[in-house]
């Protein structure tokens, strides 16, 4: 079962790396949200404490429903529908996603990490999901698809600490989830700023500052 | 009170400061709250950091909380940086105030960030935790991120997303470092989970796998090193601290950046201590050190702008820290002596840079000339730092960078030791050509008048004497404080003390 749930982790990935509409996007991050916090509720299976259930939870209700919803609040707003010319186009960025997916299979492979044969997808989907993060920061323009990979890297980082250390420290998962969400509403406003002096969140005209 | 409070109250009192302030209305109470709020947090850090290096490590909060002598280095060093930049944001504002440049909200945000940063910072430092380090060092770029843009134009707002999306990426990759350093000392429990405590990894160190470990502290100091300013993950860095208000760069380099080389530090002794690892992490450090001592020279050469031209210093002097703390042994305690003195330095430079911007109007460098005929204070301010940030003899940084020499022609590294001194050449010619300047050319427009009071020449004599002072002797408790907390960094783990392993 989870291996089917990671499948479309996957998919959701390269997927993110094809659509260039924020609607389509956002649905795509409630869709990683909500397959994330399926995967920390049923990692640990009946070895699942109250607590861990409880966490889940939160992180389910902040990774599926909130950070969707207070982007899509800020792509409204700031009149923004999709990400026109990003730097890499998405044909390409397809198939560098491919290539991504490899390296991230390698790499679970390898990496001698003891988890339970269950989780079998977990860490390279992780792994993969944290690469294609990275690559939307890289490779876009838009501030708000930035933002999104940022969403996307952390969602990868999550999956990986649910199947890898399991039972982090609730006060730990906690301040992070704190982070995220503080993360998100600092960009949101700072999203605001830049369009109301910018006019748009090209951040490829960001580039008074040079030497 | 006993002393375990101490550690609560020294993260929770500036935090009720930050409260504070987005209840005040008056610009006036908004700057009484950024004085009072960074004198308190100076006050507290400064006794824990005293306590801890009399009596042993303090410990609270059920071993979550944890001040050794590496901590209170770094919590002594906060101290200084904090009250000391909180004064000058006063002063630095009020002047905003009479130049009619600062609204009341924008004052009460200054002052609500301000203290949550310095709340943040104390947190990151007192934590024995991993996970929540991570947390405190990922918060401060959240606090500062807006402090950047606190006069809002084009270029501030470049430099905040430029700082927000790099730091946050690149914090997130320090988180899956962490990740990984937990995963590890998973395999080695049977049965308790581990609570990423230091103290715990430490402990288990020798039994840490070490391909895990090594694929941890790569996104670690890839993660914090993005956040300290380490070449070549340095590029938001110049932007940030130029665009900055001039209290707001000198938290920045003076701290912002030993904050997050603490979490790289921490890892170190435990890196030591895994098997097969020895000497790599440092290796690494080593490598970025030198990188950031090289880029930091070079780009001084071409700058135009007195803060980005201080801010590539910060890359530079960041990597000399880099590369002592990579050497070991004399080169940790010439890099924590470092750290003060070059913060002490960098300090009165972006002050003086700060105050003359506001006499200008501007921080281009061919725009600011005869600061010592605009202010007296403040001229003598920014000259005598610059010549303290090049290493000029009688200031402290001067003892401390002929340390970090010593200690690379010790370890006999003499192609290393020609091309750091190579850089610091650079770095000479760089700085001192736009001192001479600054401070004597004559400008074509005269400067706007800025009322330099008694409080400016204070907080100049103040961190001058203590450059110049440091610079004649090393006091004892620095010196013991100093080489306790290298001890801790150059420490073998303490199970292989047990074990009778010696690295």
């Amino acid at each position: 079962m989870l291996d089917r749930l990671m499948l479309v982790l996957i998919l959701s990935d390269l997927a993110f790396l094809g659509v260039s509409r924020f609607s389509a996007a956002l649905s795509l991050l409630a869709l990683q949200g909500a397959l994330l916090g399926a995967l920390a509720l049923a990692a640990h299976g009946s070895a699942s404490t109250e607590r861990m259930v409880l966490l889940a939870l939160i992180g389910l209700i902040l990774r599926g429903v909130l950070f969707p919803w207070l982007l899509r609040r800020t792509a409204r707003r700031a009149e923004i529908v999709e990400e026109r010319n990003p730097l890499v186009g998405f044909a390409p960025s397809l198939l560098i996603g491919l290539v991504l997916l490899g390296i991230a299979m390698t790499l679970g492979a390898r990496l001698p990490l003891r988890t339970s044969p269950m989780l079998g997808l977990v860490v390279p989907a992780s792994l993969f999901t944290v690469f294609t993060g990275v690559f939307l920061v890289v490779a876009r323009r838009k501030a708000l698809s930035q933002c999104l990979g940022y969403l996307v890297l952390d969602n990868g980082i999550y999956g990986f600490g649910v199947a890898t250390v399991g039972n982090i420290p609730a006060l730990v998962e906690l301040g992070t989830l704190l982070d995220a969400l503080v993360a998100v509403l600092v960009m949101a406003i700072a999203m605001y700023r830049l369009r109301e002096e910018f006019d748009h969140m090209n951040t490829d005209q960001l580039d008074t500052l040079r030497g | 009170m006993s002393a375990e409070h101490l550690l609560w109250l020294t993260v929770l009192g500036p935090a009720v400061f930050a409260l504070a302030a987005t209840l005040v209305r008056s610009t006036r109470a908004s700057l009484a709250i950024v004085a009072a709020g960074s004198l308190v947090s100076s006050a507290l850090n400064a006794l824990i950091a005293i306590l801890v290096l009399a009596r042993g490590p303090l410990l609270a909060g059920a071993g979550w909380f944890r001040v050794d002598a590496l901590s209170a280095c770094h919590l002594a060093l906060l101290a200084l940086v904090g009250a000391s930049s909180g004064l000058y944001a006063v002063i630095y504002l009020a002047e905003e105030l009479r130049q009619g440049s600062l609204t009341a909200r924008q004052a009460r945000h200054f002052a609500g960030l301000w203290c949550g940063t310095l709340a943040a910072l104390a947190f990151l430092l007192v934590s024995n935790n991993l996970g929540l380090m991570w947390v405190g060092l990922e918060t401060t770029t959240l606090l500062t991120a807006f402090l950047i843009a606190l006069h809002v134009s084009r270029e501030s707002l470049e430099a905040m997303w430029k700082y927000l999306l790099i730091c946050s990426v690149a914090i997130a990759f320090a988180f899956m470092g962490t990740l990984l350093a937990a995963a590890a000392a998973t395999t080695t429990h049977s049965g308790a989970p581990p609570a990423l405590f230091w103290t715990d990894l430490i402990a288990v160190a020798p039994r840490l796998d070490p391909a895990l470990m090594r694929a941890a502290f790569l996104f670690l100091i890839v993660g914090y090193g993005t956040k300290a300013g380490l070449a070549p993950m340095h590029n938001w860095l110049p932007d940030a601290h130029s665009q900055a208000p001039a209290p707001v760069s000198a938290l920045f380099s003076c701290f912002m950046l030993n904050a997050a080389l603490y979490c790289t530090l921490r890892f170190i002794p435990v890196m030591e201590g895994v098997p097969g690892c020895a000497g790599w992490a440092q290796g690494l450090l080593l490598g970025f050190g030198l990188i950031s001592v090289v880029v930091g020279a070079g780009f001084m050469l071409f700058q135009h702008d007195a803060k980005r031209l201080f801010a590539y210093c910060s890359v530079e002097h960041v990597g000399l820290i880099g590369l002592g703390l990579g050497l070991g042994g004399l080169g940790t305690v010439a890099a924590l002596l470092h750290s003060v003195n070059h913060s002490l330095a960098k300090a009165l430079a972006f002050f003086a840079a700060g105050r003359l911007g506001q006499a200008h109007g501007t921080h281009e460098i061919a725009h600011m000339s005869g600061a010592l005929r605009t202010s007296r204070a403040w001229g003598v301010a920014l000259l005598a730092s610059c010549l303290a940030l090049v290493g000029a003899a009688p200031f402290a940084t001067f003892l401390s960078e002929l340390l970090l020499l010593k200690a690379l022609f010790d370890h006999g590294r003499t192609a290393l030791l020609v091309v750091v001194l190579a850089a610091l050449g650079l770095a000479f010619v760089g700085l001192m050509r736009h001192a001479i300047r600054l401070a004597w050319a004559r400008g074509e427009e005269p400067p706007r008048r800025i009322t330099v009071g008694i409080a400016d020449v204070a907080l100049v004599s103040l961190v001058l004497a203590a450059l110049i002072a440091l610079g004649v002797v090393i006091p004892t408790p620095l010196r013991q404080a100093v080489q306790a907390a290298a001890a801790i960094v150059n420490a073998p783990s303490a199970a292989n003390l047990v074990a009778g392993v010696r690295p």
